[in-house]
């Protein structure tokens, strides 16, 4: 059938360059050329064009470890040469354990034609072609087909075909040259180090680097292949096949290099390594799924971002200011004109201070600093400022000192239950401490909004603020909702004292974060600053009840101003150093056992096979601890870990740390939590939701062990 | 105390589910195992200890097995080593469901349906006999002295395609492999490249 086919092909002498396609059962394979005619003693390329059926592949020239290379056997007139195919850069096909080298879709394996120079100008030629080849999706097929083309001989060299030249001409251009490339390899304990180094790989992205062999017995396939990236090439490691048990080995190992996205030939002989291929690392794993900060447009992101701070209210972030919020609500619930300016000013606070923050972070970002969102909470001063902040806070509202018309101005109760001013440092104490989390849908929006100019961003970040404020304000102003509440009497001042405890809540989880950050020295400075921090708000309520009584309590307020500067001076200054202990040890023997990230972890867990969890946190993102206590260290996530072997690594974000600010922005990401899950095949990852449940990371993990 | 507990058994299980397996080697005891035949009969390769054993892959809808068992060749391979006191294990390491599986009551029948002159055909579907030899194709060819070591692994020839006119002239490595055993010589050609379908492991 097919034979007849290639022989009605035969017949069909139309001019130019005619061919007709055959289908071989799960491919249209024909012979197209890359000019319109041929002139005598010219030499152009015709291709063998091959149109896969979805799932199926054909083979390049080392197929690999199972199949079959494409096979053409041609029939020229006399005179005529075909040169060998010229192999494009194959794709890897992995099935089951093994390792498959060739293309799927369309391909064109282009061959070198030769006219002589005798041929007859006017004369059309039929070039046949026996073309076999092996096509396979889980099974096997062997096909063939006899293809002709006729080509007409022109006087001239002629113009390209229309329709095959330029892609022929592509493929041709694409196909992996030599390119000066100077290439060792090198036998090292069980593997054998392959060395390429030239101008070409400098500063490439090694991501995808990938040594195809020429010759199918030196090396195992299906074996990763570790990269180390130098500053002039690379050094790949290779698990060597039974060509390098036999006798002393080769002498050539030969093939093609693929590198971000370009195929060169290595000829390799053994020898030490040219200059510059180690010392970088290995590359940082690819992830599959693109970046959805990528397409998002500024109004998509804007919505994304709006939506997000909506979310970001019911984020486990946020609960230790609900009671801030609710303190300050229930201080006007029966006036309505009160409440709708309250919640105004709230509003404003949260735009003023989540507009502040992105500016300030556009700002350092611009000036060079790998940060991120939350950034403000990477700074230990800051955390302990904070948390003296919310004792204080915490103490007012427990009725220690009260914030009043008496002492203006002096010290702290900026969070006052009542005043406008109240209610906007409410909304920006609110941003400053829960934001740093990020929720579903903010995250693509604040990674999208890091990477565009400052207006964009800013844009971004203002839609956040307003999702963020938008449901307090709205409350604000339904008087139906706030009107449902009792009259003012004595419950408000038990709810008040009630609301206290949520706050030492927060300053309690913020002295936690400083732990983390800065040891148990920072812990012991923190707390000694919060007693006394303590005893000048109890002088200075004190001082408050003195002048009630209409005394003037001098001694006791300046006891009090000098307790809360103490306060200060030991919980800012000087600053602190990193704790000593390292995560590693700790990491050991968690219930989950876990290490520090690294790329190069990372990579050396894809080389061993290993599937592996990365886990992006931070002690002041509650999100994630949430997320760690739930889904993350629970009976059955560390059983699935012991299923799979997969690694469980921690990028902690708690302090500064620019390798992992780098990492979240290459996943469009600006701030944590981000779940990276890497198959333990093809070490592709994918991103995990910022909510995690139990089932969802052993579901994941299982997954990745079988991609 | 009970935090160090969990910590400790999920690293020893960590430990345990490092792969331990080696890639079989030439000149190396050849990996020990042990598969059921079609009557349910477990048979191992220490059965067979003191002769000259071939391990052979197998799946009868690969174009590349078809090639030696359409033609006969591989059955008058196996008859001519087996009368000559050759042990001849034919391996199936297809999963239920995909090509080549063979089911036990199949196997009871595979002899006289393929007319293969084989010792015993042994069923592997879960792949544990052919992973343990890093076996790749069909027909993925391996051969054990008497002493328990490997001798030969790879193709059964020199002519990596499916097409039966390539068997003529063909130099099979498993005849050769088998000669230099039978002559008391060192395997000239011990490994070459294996050919064929990919074995269709199950996962």
């Amino acid at each position: 059938m097919r034979v007849l086919a290639g022989l009605f092909a035969l017949f069909l002498a139309a001019a130019p360059a005619a061919a007709q396609p055959v289908n071989t059962g799960h491919l249209t394979a024909e012979l197209v050329a890359e000019r319109q005619a041929i002139a005598p003693g010219e030499t152009l390329h015709v291709a063998l064009r091959q149109d896969i059926q979805k799932g199926w592949h054909t083979y390049w020239r080392n197929a690999g470890d199972s199949g079959e290379p494409t096979r053409i056997a041609w029939t020229l007139p006399p005179g005529w040469k075909a040169g060998d195919i010229v192999w494009p850069a194959p794709s890897r096909q992995p099935t089951g354990p093994l390792m498959n080298y060739g293309y799927a879709g369309e391909v064109l394996l282009p061959v070198a034609l030769t006219a002589p120079t005798n041929a007859l100008p006017g004369q059309t030629i039929t070039l046949k072609a026996a073309a076999s080849f092996l096509v396979c999706e889980e099974i096997c097929v062997p096909e063939d087909a006899v293809l002709t083309l006729a080509l007409p001989v022109a006087a001239s060299p002629a113009a390209p075909d229309p329709r095959w030249g330029p892609a022929i001409a592509a493929t041709l251009a694409a196909a992996p040259k030599p390119a000066g490339l100077a290439a060792t390899f090198a036998r090292a304990g069980g593997r054998v180090t392959l060395a390429v180094a030239g101008a070409p790989l400098a500063g490439a992205d090694m991501t995808d680097a990938y040594f195809f062999p020429f010759d199918g017995t030196q090396f195992a396939h299906a074996k990763p292949q570790a990269v180390e990236r130098g500053p002039q090439g690379l050094t790949l490691t290779l698990t060597p096949g039974f060509a390098f048990n036999q006798g002393a080995g080769p002498s050539d190992v030969a093939g093609v290099l693929t590198v971000g996205g370009k195929s060169y030939e290595v000829d390799a002989r053994p020898g030490p390594p040219p200059a510059g291929v180690s010392g970088l690392g290995p590359p940082p794993v690819k992830v599959a799924t693109a970046p959805p900060a990528a397409d998002l447009g500024l109004a998509l992101a804007a919505l994304f971002a709006f939506a997000g701070g909506l979310i970001l209210n019911l984020m486990p972030c946020v609960f230790p200011i609900l009671a801030m919020k609710a303190a300050s609500l229930a201080g006007h619930v029966h006036d309505a004109v009160e409440g709708r300016r309250q919640g105004l000013a709230f509003g404003a606070g949260v735009m003023a201070a989540f507009l502040a923050l992105a500016g300030l972070l556009i700002a350092l970002k611009a000036g060079g600093a790998a940060i991120g969102w939350g950034f403000q909470l990477q700074s230990p001063p800051v955390v302990a400022g904070l948390a003296l902040l919310m004792l204080a806070v915490a103490l007012n509202l427990s009725g220690v000192f009260e914030v009043g018309q008496s002492l203006q101005g002096a010290g702290a109760g900026l969070a006052a239950r009542q005043g406008l001013a109240g209610a906007f440092f409410t909304g920006a104490l609110a941003v400053v401490v829960a934001a740093p989390c990020t929720a579903p849908f903010m995250a693509p929006a604040l990674g999208w909004a890091l990477t565009r100019d400052a207006a964009a961003a800013l844009a971004v970040f203002a839609a956040l603020g307003l999702g963020f404020a938008a449901p307090f304000v709205s409350a604000s102003f339904a008087p139906g909702l706030l009107a449902r509440l009792p009259r003012p009497g004595p419950w408000m001042d038990v709810l008040r004292k009630a609301l206290a405890f949520p706050m030492y809540g927060t300053a309690a989880w913020l002295v936690w974060v400083l732990a983390v950050q800065a040891g148990p020295e920072g812990l012991a400075r923190v707390l000694v600053a919060s007693v006394l921090l303590a005893l000048a708000a109890w002088l200075f309520g004190w001082a408050q009840r003195r002048v009630a009584e209409g005394g003037r309590p001098a001694t006791l307020v300046a006891a009090a101003a000098l307790a809360a500067a103490a306060a200060l001076v030991a919980a800012l200054w000087p600053g602190y150093a990193p704790p000593a202990a390292s995560a590693s040890d700790a990491g050991a023997q968690a219930v989950v056992p876990f290490e520090t990230w690294s790329p190069e972890r990372v990579a050396a867990a894809h080389a061993a096979g290993k599937a592996v969890l990365v886990d992006f946190t931070a002690a002041w993102c509650v999100t994630c601890q949430v997320n760690e206590r739930t889904a993350l260290s629970t009976r059955s996530v560390a059983d699935a870990f012991r299923r799979t072997g997969a690694v469980y690594l921690k990028g902690d974000w708690t302090r500064k740390d620019p390798a992992i600010a780098a990492e979240l922005a290459r996943h469009g990401r600006a701030g944590v939590p981000l779940y990276l899950v890497y198959g333990a095949k093809s070490g592709e990852g994918v991103i995990l939701p910022q909510i995690l449940t139990e089932g969802l990371v052993v579901r994941a993990l299982e997954d990745a062990q079988g991609r | 105390m009970s935090l160090s507990r969990y910590a400790l058994v999920g690293l020893a299980a960590l430990a345990c589910a490092a792969p331990a397996a080696a890639s079989p080697a030439i000149g190396a005891p050849a990996p020990a195992f042990t598969a059921v035949d079609g009557d349910g009969r477990a048979r191992s390769l220490a059965e067979f200890k003191g002769r000259t054993v071939v391990l052979e892959w197998t799946n009868a809808g690969c174009p590349y097995v078809q090639k030696h068992y359409g033609s006969g060749h591989m059955q008058s391979l196996q008859k001519a080593a087996t009368t000559d006191g050759v042990v001849w294990l034919t391996l199936i390491s297809s999963a239920p469901g995909k090509q080549g599986y063979v089911a036990p009551a199949e196997a009871r029948t595979w002899k006289t349906s393929t007319g293969a002159a084989s010792t015993a055909l042994l069923l592997d579907p879960q792949g544990r006999v052919g992973r343990a030899y890093d076996a790749k194709t069909t027909p993925h060819m391996y051969v054990v002295d008497k002493a328990g070591t490997l001798v030969y692994m790879g193709g059964i020839d020199n002519r990596p395609t499916s097409d039966p006119a390539s068997l003529k002239g063909a130099n099979n490595y498993v005849t050769a492999a088998l000669a230099d055993l039978k002559a008391g010589r060192k395997v000239a050609i011990a490994a070459s490249k294996p050919y064929g379908c990919s074995i269709k492991y199950a996962g």
